[in-house]
């Protein structure tokens, strides 16, 4: 049977050696690449990410990936975006000023009331309509985030609580965005990493 | 509802880990990747190194360490302090495997420099390391590079209201290394409205501390240094003895999904 292969996006921000060993830990293959060419070939893109909003773009634009993941995803291609990653699938966010998303997933993303960050181990609460594709339930991951999803409940697959409910993963069509970091969430984090993967490939 | 959480804490000198008692005194342990594995496979919270000879020699980060701990393959956030000078070091840092950093002399020397990592990396990326005491009836911060105390706390309070910082790491440095001696005081001095802001560390051994310190609004962790290298799995032992059990993270083992 052939390996189930990952594209992890590398726009030049942050580390992916945890993603990449997390997901070979389940058995997959993995590329790291910001060649259309080679991202072309992988079952499913990942789209990881660690810092700001408005630099994360500005590389992605630079190196003409927006347009490629764009195209990618209307061509069917399953798409997960972590942390960082998943905020810039939305329209747009407000991080140190005004900065258009990919725009994949109506949505914007704002910062938490207070200069709040949301840093540590939290819950998350599936939707019922979400329990085909996950159905752990109340399982504790670990977060890293000043800024959260603000968008329509109809893409809201699970809510965390942090002073007030909100969306720590979202999901439209081919598209999952996790909030959270599953692969610094140890064994919790690679259940969900492994039956998202499976959930997408399988609709 | 958010989990207050323990950090596992490895202190590193010339390549060793180490017991670090005050800021004089040190006594070798080991390898600190060792030590890094265990609380790793013992499912800390978060693990924070920090290297104390980087910044006095402005040596810059200990990338030779971050890179020997990113082939760990930890499944643990790694938080990492020492040498960063700036931006560039900032970023490096991260691309090597960490998730976070933590900065001590940076902000005191180059407050700017605070500013333009921040928007780079995200708040959330960043913790303040301040080695404090409470001395008849006062505050202060300790500088480690002078050897000496100032008693301006509010610019220090000033970057964790600003929400440049996530959090900062309020270090007791002279009940570090000894046991049970964490000073509430200077919890209590800094006078942070902030909820969730204060990692407490420094003379923190025992289950009760780490109960009473969790209990506080302000602290959203308690980092604990070698002791617990002295017994496995010591980090759920304490949270066993937590009273209040929704405060706390229990992690699934792969064992127990076998």
């Amino acid at each position: 049977m052939k390996k189930i292969s990952i594209g992890i996006v590398d726009y030049g921000m942050g580390n992916h050696s945890s993603i990449v060993n997390s997901l070979r830990g389940l058995g997959l293959r993995v590329k790291v690449s910001n060649q259309k060419i080679e991202l072309d070939t992988v079952d499913v893109i990942l789209l990881p990410g660690v810092g700001a909003f408005g630099l994360a773009m500005e590389n992605i634009i630079k190196l003409g990936l927006d347009d490629y993941i764009k195209n990618a995803v209307n061509h069917d291609k399953p798409l997960i975006g972590i942390c960082l990653g998943m905020q810039l699938m939305t329209e747009s966010s407000s991080e140190h000023g005004f900065t258009n998303g990919l725009e994949l997933i109506p949505g914007k993303i704002i910062s938490f009331p207070n200069n709040q960050s949301h840093i540590g181990w939290n819950g998350i609460n599936l939707k019922k309509s979400s329990s085909s594709w996950l159905n752990e339930s109340d399982r504790t991951v670990y977060f890293n985030h000043s800024y959260y999803y603000d968008g329509p409940d109809l893409y809201k697959a699970a809510i965390t609580h942090h002073a007030f409910p909100f969306a720590s993963i979202i999901k439209h069509k081919n598209l999952i965005g996790l909030q959270f970091h599953p692969e610094k969430s140890q064994v919790t984090g690679k259940i969900i990493l492994k039956k998202i993967i499976t959930s997408l490939l399988d609709d | 509802m958010i989990k207050k959480r323990i950090i596992g804490v490895v202190t590193v000198k010339n390549g060793w880990a180490v017991q670090s008692f005050g800021y004089k005194r040190y006594l070798p342990l080991g390898k600190p990747e060792c030590l890094i594995e265990n609380l790793d496979r013992w499912g800390a919270d978060e693990i924070f190194i920090q290297v104390i000879d980087r910044s006095n020699s402005n040596l810059g980060p200990d990338f030779e360490l971050l890179e020997k701990v990113s082939r760990l393959r930890l499944e643990t956030p790694l938080i990492y302090g020492g040498g960063i000078r700036n931006i560039s070091d900032a970023i490096q840092v991260i691309k090597t495997g960490a998730d976070r950093i933590s900065l001590d002399s940076t902000y005191r020397k180059m407050p700017d420099n605070i500013k333009v990592i921040s928007e780079t990396l995200g708040a959330q990326a960043i913790i303040i390391s301040t080695p404090m005491s409470f001395d008849s009836g006062m505050l202060g911060v300790y500088d480690y590079q002078k050897l000496e105390i100032s008693l301006d706390i509010d610019s220090t309070r000033d970057i964790i209201n600003s929400g440049i910082v996530s959090e900062m790491l309020v270090i007791d440095y002279k009940n570090e290394g000894y046991k049970n001696s964490f000073n509430r005081q200077i919890i209590d001095g800094l006078m942070i409205k902030k909820k969730g802001s204060v990692i407490a560390f420094g003379g923190i051994t025992e289950d009760e501390q780490v109960n009473s310190l969790l209990n506080l609004d302000i602290v959203s962790a308690v980092a604990i240094g070698n002791s617990l290298s002295y017994r496995e799995h010591a980090i759920q032992m304490i949270k066993k003895n937590i009273e209040n059990k929704t405060l706390v993270r229990k992690p699934i083992f792969q064992s127990l999904l076998k």
